[in-house]
């Protein structure tokens, strides 16, 4: 949890595919627990099926780590919004580009045919 | 919104309690919502409730370790004095089995000596009933040693242990075992609160039959009984020892902290 001001993005990578499909679909706005679920299920969002267990389970150690919070806002008493936090984005941009280097590694390797480079 | 399927919503809502509580408590009405859009989306009914609770159950059971690994690292001097006293209760228990194992097999060792003299004399020739020493011990109430000679039948011919001022015969099937085989030892309860640790061999030669010595197993078994008693009491006392002692740490570990 970043209240330990030690504490670095790159503490918390790799990131669980739940927890990259819910940063990712936050990264394009505040949402509620649905919508973060359909999107992550989406192909450009992850392809990650998650179920609603999942899903407020990933979100709760979020928010105790600080990657997310709830926005306040709600559209009925039971769908609650979030968005994610500057220290989630640090983290988000962290593990794109650990990623990134992942993806470089395995295209100079020729292991990505087909790929552009 | 009408909840679908309103039988499997309920037993899904009741199922929420498999959640740790303070989870539940905080995402219940979300956790029911989501179920609801999603069953409004989903494009197959039988496969959104199996998904549906098979989710539940996963995310139940990775939430309920993952609480136990918080608290675990919250307190590591407990985890520790845990680990200390997993490890010493199964060395403790792996060698208390041996020890009553060592102790259980040397409740033999008298009646084997006595049945291979024994044996070795009839083989030579010498009649059963003079091959060892006319005695007579009550089965059921002395712990000194005995030997019974049966024919090739198993029909008892002459003996020193008595029970109930008969000679007992063991089940056939001791006697069966030993037509294919030399010696056998088992524990042999010819009738209730009596329990004999006998050794039985097959004679071939002039006189072939069965010699058994056994002798009461009762104060093997009060042995083994005041053993485990004392076992049990050590392993309490330590994990009494580890518990006091670890809560003890923690108490001066919190003081310290609070001091700092």
């Amino acid at each position: 949890m970043p209240t330990d001001r030690t504490t670095h993005p790159e503490d918390y990578l790799p990131l669980s595919p739940a927890v990259f499909a819910i940063l990712l679909a936050l990264a394009g706005g505040e949402k509620h627990g649905y919508a973060i679920m359909k999107e992550a299920a989406e192909p450009a969002g992850g392809a990650v099926k998650m179920g609603p267990g999942t899903l407020y389970g990933s979100i709760d150690r979020m928010i105790r780590d600080q990657l997310v919070e709830e926005t306040g806002f709600t559209d009925d008493a039971r769908r609650r919004y979030y968005r994610i936090t500057d220290f989630g984005h640090l983290v988000f941009a962290a593990e794109l580009s650990r990623i990134g280097n992942v993806v470089r590694a395995a295209r100079s390797k020729a292991l990505l045919k087909g790929a552009r480079a | 919104m009408k909840p679908p399927s309103p039988f499997l919503f309920a037993l899904y809502r009741g199922s929420l309690r498999l959640f740790p509580g303070h989870l539940r408590l905080r995402y219940q009405d979300q956790l029911l919502q989501t179920a609801l859009d999603a069953h409004r989306d989903s494009t197959s009914r039988l496969r959104f409730w199996p998904s549906l609770f098979a989710d539940l159950i996963q995310s139940a059971v990775k939430e309920h370790l993952l609480m136990i690994r918080d608290q675990v690292i919250a307190r590591p001097i407990f985890f520790h004095a845990l680990t200390i006293g997993l490890i010493l209760t199964v060395m403790g228990g792996a060698a208390s089995l041996t020890f009553q194992q060592m102790l259980r097999r040397g409740a033999n060792q008298p009646q084997m000596q006595m049945a291979r003299v024994y044996a070795s004399r009839i083989v030579r020739g010498v009649k059963p009933d003079e091959a060892f020493p006319r005695n007579y011990v009550d089965m059921e109430h002395s712990l000194e040693p005995f030997t019974i000679f049966y024919d090739e039948r198993g029909t008892p011919v002459t003996a020193t242990g008595y029970l109930n001022q008969t000679i007992p015969t063991p089940p056939p099937g001791v006697f069966n075992y030993l037509r294919s085989h030399t010696i056998d030892t088992v524990t042999w309860q010819p009738q209730p609160n009596v329990r004999i640790a006998t050794v039985i061999l097959r004679i071939a030669g002039p006189n072939p039959g069965f010699l058994l010595t056994g002798r009461s197993l009762l104060l093997v078994e009060q042995q083994e009984s005041l053993f485990w008693r004392m076992v049990f009491i050590g392993w309490f006392v330590l994990v009494f020892l580890l518990i006091a002692g670890a809560a003890l740490l923690n108490r001066f570990q919190s003081r310290n902290l609070s001091l700092t």
